[in-house]
C-alpha cells in the first residue's frame, strides 16, 4: 500500500493505492463500489492480468482514503484524473464496479470496463418512496431524531459529508455520459442483480456505440467467483483494439 | 518467577504483538504469567490465560474481559465493593508505536511500576532511525550513509541505485522497499511515507553479510546471546519476520571467528551502556570487508529473541533482578517554609 496527495479545489486528499506488477507497460486501474475498497477488487483481480500495471484506489472517503468533502461523481473522476496524471498511468484500461463504473466512465479510458455498474436511474418501489414521504412529515413535525430508522443500510454508518456525497450520487442518470463515451466498452453484469439489475446493463449497452455485454451467474458482488473469466476477456479484447 | 506481560498497543506492529505474546506463554510456561492487553483505544484488559488466541482480539472478546486502570505501583482492577492490584514486574511486548516511542516507558515510570523495556531516553534513540545514526556518530559506531526525505519537501536523492527506502520510525520492514532505478522510486517514497512523514535512504548492498546479537545488562555486566545470521531472500519482509517470531527451535549459531564475535559483542556494548539498562535488546549489525556497521536496534525484539538465548527463563530472571529504578524527587517545601519562616508566619 502506498498513499500520495493530491489538491482539488485548494483542498488536500490522501489517496491510498497499490501497484501490482510495476515494470508492465499497460495500465490497468481498479475502482471499487460505493461502501467498498480497493482490497475487495484486489482480492479478486490480483492473480490475473498478468502483462498490465494494475493500480487499485481507495476512492475519497472509502477504505484507507480520507476526506471530509461532500463531492459529486465527477468530482471524483477529476480527483482519480489528477492522481493517475500524478503517478504517470495511462488511462489504457479502467474497470469500474457499481459506483466506480459511473467513475470509470467519465475518465473517458482506451477500454472501459464496466462491472454491475451504476449510472441507470432505477425508480424507487413504492414501499421506499412511502418510507421517505413519511420520514418527511415527521421531520416537519421536528422528530427527525427517528433518521436512522429511514436511512439506507448503505448509509447508515456514513459521516454527515459522505451522506452528503451519498446523496448526490446515488440516483444520477448517466445515460448521457453512457452515450457519449466513444471508446471500447466492456460489459460485465450478474443476472440475479438487485442493486442495479440486469435490465440497466441491457440500457447501458444500447447507450453505448461499442459494447459487448456477458451475464454470469450471481448478484451484484458475481466478479468475486468470475475475475479469471473477466480477466481473459479483458486481454483478448485489448489485443483487439492494439491490433486496430 | 511472577511475570506480566504487556501486549498490543495503537501501533502498526499491533497484530506483531500478540503473536509474540502468545510465543512467549509457551516459552515462559514456568513461569508465573499475567497477560495485559492494551487495545487501539488505549484500554487495558486482563486476559485470561486459557483465551491468550489470537482470534480473541481480532473478534474482540477481549472486551467482555475485566478492565484495568493505573495506580501507583501496579495496574488494579477496580470492583464493585474490593479491587485486585496486579504489582508484578511487567514485561513490556508492546512493538512500534506505544511500546517503543517511549509512551509506555514514561507512563510506566510515572506510575512507579517495575518493568523490563527501553526507558525513555532509550527509546527516542532507537525508535527513529534518524536518531539512531546520531546515537551512533556520538559512540563512535559505524553506520552506513543515508540521506532523509520529507513527504513535504521535494528532493532527489544522491546515492546511486539500488537504494533501499525505510520510513524513519517502524520495525519489522512495514514500509520497506528496495529500489533498483529511478522508475521505482515515487511508488517505493508512497509506500513509505503512508506510515511516516520521513523516510531514510540507504544504499542497498547485495548479499550483505547481516548478524543478529541480542543481550542485556545484569550485575553490571552484558550477558550476550549467540550470534544469529538470519537467512533471507533480499531482506526479511513483514510476513516472513511475522513468521519468524513464532518459530519454536533454536537457531544455528552463525559460522564465524571469535574475533569477529568479539567485535560484535564490542559494538552492541558500547551502544548499549548508559542508555539500554533495564531491556533486552538485538542489535542488527551488517559486517562489509571486515568492519562492523550497526543497521538497527529492536528495543523490544519479537518474542524477545528467545530462540537466540540458551536458557531464555533464566535470562528473563537475571534481568528481572537488575532493573533500574526510576528516581523520584521528594519535594519537602523547604524553600516555601523558609519563606514563610523569614516572613514570622
Amino acid at each position: 500500500m502506498a498513499k500520495r496527495s493530491v489538491v482539488y479545489n485548494q483542498n488536500r486528499l490522501d489517496i491510498s493505492y497499490e501497484i501490482l506488477n510495476p515494470h508492465a507497460k499497460r495500465d490497468i486501474v481498479f475502482l471499487h463500489g460505493w461502501g467498498s475498497n480497493k482490497n475487495l477488487m484486489k482480492q479478486s483481480f490480483a492473480p490475473f492480468l498478468g502483462d498490465f500495471r494494475h493500480i487499485y484506489i481507495d476512492l475519497p472517503g472509502f477504505g484507507a482514503s480520507g476526506s471530509d468533502l461532500v463531492l459529486y461523481t465527477k468530482d471524483y473522476a477529476e480527483i482519480i484524473d489528477l492522481f493517475l496524471t500524478d503517478i504517470n498511468s495511462s488511462k489504457d484500461i479502467i474497470l469500474g464496479h457499481s459506483f466506480g463504473g459511473k467513475v470509470a466512465t467519465l475518465l473517458n479510458p482506451k477500454m472501459l470496463v464496466l462491472v454491475s455498474s451504476a449510472g441507470i436511474y432505477v425508480p424507487k418501489p413504492l414501499g421506499i418512496k412511502l418510507k421517505i414521504l413519511s420520514f418527511k412529515v415527521l421531520k416537519n413535525l421536528g422528530l427527525s431524531k427517528f433518521r436512522s430508522l429511514f436511512v439506507a443500510d448503505d448509509a447508515k454508518s456514513l459521516s454527515e459529508s459522505m451522506y452528503q456525497t451519498f446523496k448526490n450520487v446515488v440516483d444520477e442518470d448517466f445515460s448521457d455520459k453512457f452515450r457519449s463515451y466513444d471508446g471500447k466498452a466492456l460489459l460485465f453484469w450478474g443476472r440475479d442483480d438487485t442493486a442495479t439489475p440486469l435490465h440497466s446493463a441491457k440500457s447501458i449497452d444500447t447507450l453505448i456505440k461499442d459494447s459487448t455485454l456477458k451475464v454470469y451467474d450471481g448478484d451484484h458482488y458475481f466478479f468475486m467467483k468470475y475475475a479469471e473469466d473477466i480477466s481473459k476477456n479483458i486481454e483478448q479484447t485489448f489485443l483487439k483494439i492494439l491490433g486496430k | 518467577m511472577k511475570l506480566t506481560i504487556l501486549f498490543g498497543g495503537a501501533s502498526f506492529e499491533h497484530e506483531i504483538s500478540i503473536v509474540s505474546a502468545i510465543t512467549l506463554k509457551e516459552k515462559l510456561s514456568n513461569f508465573n504469567l499475567t497477560f495485559i492487553f492494551c487495545d487501539q483505544d488505549h484500554s487495558f484488559y486482563l486476559i485470561d490465560p486459557s483465551k491468550m488466541k489470537a482470534t480473541t482480539f481480532s473478534k474482540g472478546e477481549h472486551k467482555k474481559m475485566p478492565n484495568l486502570s493505573l495506580t501507583n505501583g501496579a495496574f488494579v482492577q477496580k470492583g464493585m465493593f474490593s479491587s485486585t492490584e496486579y504489582k508484578d514486574v511487567v514485561l513490556n511486548l508492546i512493538h512500534g508505536g506505544d511500546g517503543e516511542d517511549g509512551t509506555v516507558a514514561a507512563l510506566l515510570d510515572f506510575f512507579s511500576i517495575k518493568y523490563i523495556g527501553p526507558r525513555v531516553n532509550a527509546s527516542v534513540f532507537s525508535y527513529d532511525k534518524r536518531y539512531t545514526k546520531w546515537l551512533c556518530d556520538a559512540k563512535n559506531i559505524k553506520t552506513l550513509k543515508s540521506e532523509i526525505l520529507y513527504s513535504d519537501i521535494h528532493k532527489d536523492i544522491t546515492l546511486s541505485y539500488p537504494v533501499i527506502i525505510k520510513p524513519s520510525s517502524l520495525g519489522s520492514s512495514i514500509g520497506v522497499s528496495i529500489v533498483r532505478d529511478e522508475s521505482e522510486l515515487d511508488y517505493a517514497l508512497d509506500t513509505a511515507f503512508e506510515f511516516d512523514s520521513s523516510v531514510i535512504v540507504e544504499p542497498f548492498i547485495e548479499n550483505v553479510k547481516e548478524y543478529n546479537l541480542a543481550g542485556f545488562m545484569a550485575d553490571d555486566k552484558i550477558h550476550f546471546s549467540i550470534v544469529e545470521e538470519p537467512h533471507k531472500d533480499e531482506f526479511l519482509d513483514f510476513e516472513k519476520k511475522y513468521m519468524d517470531f513464532s518459530r519454536s527451535e533454536q537457531v544455528l549459531k552463525a559460522d564465524i571467528s571469535d574475533e569477529l564475535i568479539l567485535k560484535l559483542q564490542t559494538n552492541f556494548e558500547r551502544i548499549y551502556r548508559d542508555l539500554f539498562e533495564g531491556a533486552l535488546i538485538r542489535c542488527d549489525f551488517f559486517v562489509i570487508d571486515g568492519e562492523v556497521y550497526l543497521n538497527e536496534i529492536n528495543p523490544i525484539p519479537g518474542s524477545m529473541a528467545n530462540y537466540l538465548f540458551e536458557d531464555f527463563s533464566s535470562s528473563l530472571e537475571l534481568l528481572a533482578d537488575s532493573l533500574p529504578h526510576a528516581k523520584r524527587v521528594k519535594v519537602n517545601y523547604e524553600y516555601i517554609h523558609s519563606i514563610a519562616s523569614a516572613k514570622g508566619k
